[in-house]
């Protein structure tokens, strides 16, 4: 089966995150992304806040946001299991406009995430159906217009969404 | 620090803490919520229930954010004890202007008293100035927080100050269930304070 997914560039997903004004990316570490976690590191202009756990990410950003700036929540599919209730307490319930961007880390390129075997990747989107979050995939760097739909969706709707990285950026 | 040498209530260490509030941030969390509401808020007030734990973290977005503005955290030991993380965290991102206040009543005060992990024989401040918090202060008394506290809101952050207090016993009171969906009270609460931010 050919690949259906392929990684995006670093610099196409920096410029997005510059174009889309995020002051911060809030993180925990994830091996998907290295790359752009590399980029953001390098730069000055956006600040990059490292995270113990993922609850924390989602904590931080909400205070960011209510001093005025404007984060990106950067977690592995894994950290998302591991603050849904921070998710449902800070982001549904508390109404911010948390945007996240989670690596699928593991992913078969060659199947859609909810066909994979493992339980890490296929089950990101059903979790997130659940939860009523909205999520766009981007599987390769022609899915780059659904990164500004997803920022815009947050806004308008003060309430998270997901950005899901479907293969590790290069 | 055992709780046998607890001499302070919570409802004191408000008092102390009301009589210096000007335009601090505070992020308020579980057991405190109530006395706390009853003697200092404003519009710069943060209420945190149902994600344990992560009363600190959004108060150090908000200090990162506004490093002009000083930021109070009032949290639990049992809430601290859910992200212990959060120290690294804190004290990785050196906020100069935020002071972490842990009243350790050494219990779950909300859901019984049961008693929580390891109360006597560990110290937050410890764990907290090992991570690389600025300083850590330990109060036993209210007279010598009372005295010391305004020193203590001169030094550069980020501080945890630990305070040994006895429960205040009031346990958990069920939420009345409306006709129709209201919005969640964080949702009314934070763009407030942004607001009283810009």
């Amino acid at each position: 089966m050919s690949d259906i997914a392929s990684g995006i560039p670093a610099e196409t997903l920096f410029n997005a995150i510059r174009q889309n004004n995020f002051t911060d990316v809030v993180a925990v570490p994830d091996t998907h992304v290295r790359t752009l976690i590399t980029l953001l590191t390098e730069t000055e202009d956006i600040r990059f806040i490292q995270t113990a756990t993922e609850d924390e990410a989602v904590t931080l950003a909400a205070g960011l946001i209510i001093g005025g700036r404007k984060p990106l929540i950067q977690i592995q599919h894994a950290g998302l299991y591991a603050c849904v209730n921070h998710l449902r307490g800070i982001g549904i319930d508390g109404q911010f406009p948390l945007v996240f961007m989670i690596g699928l880390l593991g992913r078969d390129p060659s199947k859609t995430p909810r066909d994979n075997f493992g339980s890490m990747v296929k089950y990101a989107e059903p979790l997130l159906e659940a939860l009523e979050i909205p999520w766009y995939l981007l599987d390769t760097a022609t899915d780059m217009p659904l990164f500004d739909e997803a920022c815009q969706k947050a806004e308008a709707q003060n309430s998270p969404v997901a950005i899901l990285i479907g293969e590790a950026t290069v | 620090m055992t709780h046998s040498k607890t001499k302070m209530t919570a409802e004191a260490v408000v008092k102390v803490l009301a009589r210096r509030r000007t335009n601090q941030v505070v992020v308020s969390t579980m057991t405190i919520m109530a006395p706390w509401g009853k003697e200092a808020t404003t519009e710069r007030d943060l209420r945190c229930v149902g994600f344990m734990g992560g009363a600190s973290t959004i108060g150090l977005g908000v200090a990162l954010a506004k490093p002009e503005v000083p930021v109070w955290i009032l949290d639990g030991d049992g809430s601290l004890a859910m992200q212990l993380g959060s120290l690294l965290t804190i004290a990785n991102a050196q906020p100069a202007n935020f002071i972490h206040i842990v009243f350790n009543n050494g219990v779950y005060d909300t859901s019984g008293a049961q008693p929580t992990l390891a109360r006597d024989a560990m110290s937050f401040a410890d764990m907290a100035k090992s991570a690389g918090y600025s300083d850590t202060y330990t109060f036993n008394d209210i007279e010598t927080l009372d005295s010391a506290f305004d020193e203590l809101m001169e030094a550069e952050g980020p501080i945890l100050v630990e305070l040994m207090t006895s429960p205040i016993g009031k346990g958990y009171v069920a939420p009345t269930h409306p006709e129709t969906e209201p919005t969640p009270a964080l949702a009314l609460n934070w763009p407030k304070v942004r607001q009283a931010l810009l």
